[in-house]
Order: structure tokens, then sequence, then C-alpha cells
């Protein structure tokens, strides 16, 4: 059998492990030149000049060639979910996504955010959506390349926001903030916890979303970021399940919240009762 | 040209509950139009009427999707009109096959160029209907949408990314998923959902669309096993001083 890696950045060390697990040839297919170490080949697809990567569907599906039994992987980032969906229609095969384990013909997943788990089988390829993981190490092979008729669409501007993007997935520590917080301003609070405690700001969704308060690569949930850092504050954060779901490997997690009946406390290590505006700089000043 | 919607009449699985066995309990769960879709209606009301024509709302799902309640629901909120295909079995169709069947719709549908989404579903929140239906459609394919125009050759898509946005130059047709914030959907004002009751609404039948099976069998359920936690409940003036020395004990600080 063949593992497919479908790649459009280099962040895919997770699904090179995931392959090797399954055993087999592994190839990854890159969009441009990719030097995804770790595979046992790799098929690059080449990007027209100022073309986004999701131009470059065509190629990627006429590249993956998969037969009954193979396996391709891609990164839940929005680009790679795209061109595996290509695949997917190509191959007339299921997409497994919020995949817990994954073997031959069959795997886990989570099912309705989260709250329950499937098992399934499949016979055809299937395709399935990891988290990618960072840059994999070792020897890379030389490419060989493919092309077919892509689509066409140009990058004709980019603006970058103020702020700088924030890796949540790497933190081993996180502060997220939810609706409990008044206003944009008071986010400082969750800020000066962070860097109290050496970690990074994230939020639930509304706050990214609804409110547009933080950056949408900062909202952990289901759908969002899942994580797993070693200690997780929950603050202002009622816990519903789509939250809840993106932190259920978490190591340590302190839920605050002014309403004593907030789901939250029941997936907390640690919980306090009360005005976060008051709780957050005593915990800061016990810090020191 | 025509402005197709897809979008998801599902619950809420906060309002499910899970049985010891993993066996999903959905019947105190309401279903409705999935929480971001409405944001994909109106975000293709807005270039419909950009360009003086149709929006048509497609979905796929039970029988459910096509009781009155659930169409003059779906109608209010912008449609013109709506085909869709209702039917029990679907609850078992993959990923695959229930996007096969929209970009079969969409392809009924006489001079559709363009295909919104919603950023995600309610229920499994995937991500991937766009990706499908674009590659069964072979249209170009760009999630995180912010913001849509209809240009002389096709469409520019603002699309949010790492950092920023940036501003993507399609030619032809294309399928987009909007962000949750692209546009404020309206709340339908009671003329709307009036008139609702009046609109056209098609359905289509399995057998008339030509589906990609992409077969997958369920062979258990389970439910998850959740880390164990410590739930303690801090209290007193000193919770905080508590906190603090509870975590430096655990080495968590």
């Amino acid at each position: 059998m063949t593992t497919w890696i479908i790649a459009a950045e280099t962040g895919v060390g997770s699904l090179v492990e995931q392959a090797r697990a399954l055993g087999g040839t592994v190839t990854a297919v890159t969009v441009g030149n990719l030097p995804i170490a770790g595979v046992d080949s790799i098929v690059a697809v080449e990007l027209a000049a100022g073309a986004p990567v999701e131009a470059a569907a065509p190629s990627v599906a006429g590249a993956v060639t998969a037969q009954p039994g193979d396996v391709v992987l891609a990164a839940n980032r929005p680009a790679e979910r795209v061109l595996a969906g290509a695949v997917a229609a190509k191959l007339g095969a299921p997409v497994l996504t919020s995949v817990k384990s994954l073997a031959a013909g069959a795997a886990q997943v989570g099912k309705a955010g989260g709250i329950g788990l499937e098992d399934v089988a499949f016979d055809g390829p299937v395709v399935a959506i990891l988290d990618g993981g960072a840059q994999p190490a070792g020897e890379v092979p030389e490419a060989v390349t493919f092309g077919a008729k892509d689509y066409v669409a140009t990058v004709s501007a980019i603006e970058q926001a103020e702020v700088e993007a924030v890796n949540l997935g790497a933190a081993q520590r996180v502060v997220a903030a939810g609706r409990g917080f008044k206003t944009k301003d008071d986010l400082d609070l969750a800020g000066q916890l962070a860097e109290a405690i050496g970690g990074e700001v994230a939020c639930s969704r509304p706050l990214a979303e609804g409110l547009g308060w933080m950056q949408r690569d900062q909202y952990v949930g289901v759908s969002g970021q899942v994580i797993a850092p070693e200690l997780y504050f929950a603050i202002g954060i009622s816990g519903q399940v789509h939250h809840t779901a993106g932190i259920l490997e978490a190591g340590t997690i302190v839920a605050i919240n002014n309403d004593e009946t907030a789901t939250m406390f029941e997936d907390a290590d640690y919980g306090i009762v009360g005005d976060l505006y008051e709780i957050i700089p005593q915990i800061i000043e016990a810090l020191e | 040209m025509s402005v197709v919607v897809a979008y998801k009449y599902a619950a809420n699985p906060q309002d499910a509950s899970v049985g010891a066995d993993g066996t999903i309990d959905w019947s105190r769960a309401k279903p409705e139009i999935s929480e971001y879709d409405p944001v994909a209606i109106q975000l293709g009301r807005n270039v419909a009427d950009a360009q003086g024509t149709e929006l048509v709302g497609i979905s796929v799902g039970t029988s459910a999707l096509t009781h009155k309640m659930a169409t003059r629901n779906a109608l209010s909120k912008g449609l013109d009109r709506a085909l869709l295909l209702g039917d029990d079995g679907v609850a078992t169709w993959s990923s695959t096959k229930v996007a096969s069947a929209l970009a079969n719709m969409v392809s009924k549908i006489e001079g559709a160029d363009l295909l919104i989404t919603g950023d995600s579903s309610i229920d499994d929140g995937a991500k991937m209907t766009s990706a499908l239906a674009a590659g069964f459609l072979g249209w170009p394919c760009f999630q995180e949408v912010t913001g849509l125009e209809k240009t002389d050759e096709g469409y520019e898509v603002t699309q949010s990314i790492p950092g920023g946005t940036r501003t993507v130059s399609v030619v032809g047709s294309v399928v987009v998923a909007a962000t949750p914030e692209a546009v404020t959907a309206k709340n339908p004002s009671m003329k709307e959902m009036l008139a609702a009751a009046k609109k056209q609404v098609d359905t289509v039948e399995e057998a008339a669309l030509e589906l990609a099976e992409a077969p997958i069998s369920v062979t258990g359920v389970a439910k998850p096993e959740s880390k164990v936690r410590k739930n303690v409940l801090l209290s007193g003036s000193d919770a905080a001083v508590q906190l603090v020395a509870a975590l430096r004990a655990d080495g968590a600080l």
C-alpha cells in the first residue's frame, strides 16, 4: 500500500509519522518545491506564478493515483482541505475528519463535535484530515514533477493585519478568554496572566468570530484550534462542548467563571467561582 | 448567472446527549439551519442583488429538511427558491456522497457559476463540503472567505489567511466557504417570513442524480474517554493563592 501526503507547506511532521505507522511506501505530493523529509518519494506540482495553492487542485488530484487500500493524508488547514476535497472527489473516496486513530481499512473518528466516537470501516482508498504538525526531519528524496491543467486564479493583493500570527499548537501554557470579558480592552488582563506564566492568549469562538476581538487562529474549539497544552486557563468561558472538545487532551485545566453552573467547571481540574476582574490580578500577584 | 448557496439542516450537539455505550441521543435536539449558513445565504443575497440575479438554496438531508417549517425558515433568510434532496437514507451517506449530490444539483441550476457554503456545520464541523463539492464540479474552491465580488471574467475573492487577508482573482466559476463574520445575517422580517411560504421549492430524488458512493460503514460507537478531572473548587479570599500553590504542587507551573 501507499500512503499519500498532500502538502502545501512543510508542517506535515504528524502526517509523516502517521504514514510510517501505517507501513508501506510514503509519497508526498507537494504544491511547489517543498523539502518534505522522511518520505520515500516526492511528486512536486508546479504552481503558476502568482497563483494561490488552491488553483493547483486539478494537478494534485491527478498526481494522487491512490488504489484501494491506500490512504491519503492532508493537514487540517484551508488550502490543504481544498486539495484533499479535490482528491477525494476524483477518487470517489470518503473523507475522515476528527480522526482519533487510523489503520488499514478502519478508523475511529469523533462525531457531533466530539461528544461521540465512531468506529468506521472502508474498502476503497480513504482521505484523512489530521493535524499537520511540525516540519519533519530526515532525508529529503529528490522530487519528480507533475502538472495538469490547473484553475486560473491570481493573488492580486495581500494585506497584513497588525497582529502577528500565533502558534497555539506549540504553546505549553494557554490563557483562553471568553464572553465573561466585557470589552476588548479588558483582554489585557488575560494577556498579563499569559505573560506571567509564559504562555499564549487564546479565546472561545464568539470572541474571534462574533465580536472580532481576536484573530481566527486564536480560538480554541472543535472547529478551531484543537490543542493540548500542559496548562490551560478557561476564563469567562461557559464550557460548551464545541469549546471543550478542543482541549480534551490538555494537561491541567483551570476554570474561572462568575457563574457557578458553568459547565466549564465539570471539565476543569481547578475552578474558582468569582469575578475574573478580581481574580486574575490576585493570581498574577500570587505568582510573583 | 445564478448564485447558489448550500445549507445544512442539523441539530446542535450541545443539545444532544451521549449514552454510556456511545449512542448519541438527538431526541431533545431540534434541527435548524446550521449556525453559520445564514451568513452564506446573506453573502449570496448581496452578490445576487448586485447582479440582479436569483439566489437558489440547495440542501441534502433527511426528510425533515423538506418539511414546511424547515423550508420556510430557509427561504425567509433570503433565498429566492430552493432545490432539496430530503431522504432519511442520507443519514448514512458519507460526506463525499452528500457533496456529489450537491454538485449534481448545482449543475441542474441554469447559469450557476458561484456556490457558497457556510464556514462549517454545527454538528460535525468538518469544513469539507465546499472542498468536496468543488472537486465534483471541477471548480476552484476557497475557504475562510470574507468578501466576494463579481468581475467580468469571474469573481474576486477576499480570503482570510494567517496574519491578514488576501485577494484572489478567479477566472470562471468558483466555490467559496464564507467565514462567520463575512457579513451580518439579518433576522427575517414578518413580511419575509410570510413571503417564504409562497416561494418555489423543488425536490430531487437520489435516483435522478449520478452520485459517488464513497461508502463508509459504522462498525461501532463509543463514548470518548475523557480525562478524569480533579474538579476541585477553590473558594475564599485566598482562592487565587490556593490555586497557584496547587498548580505548583502538581508541577503545572
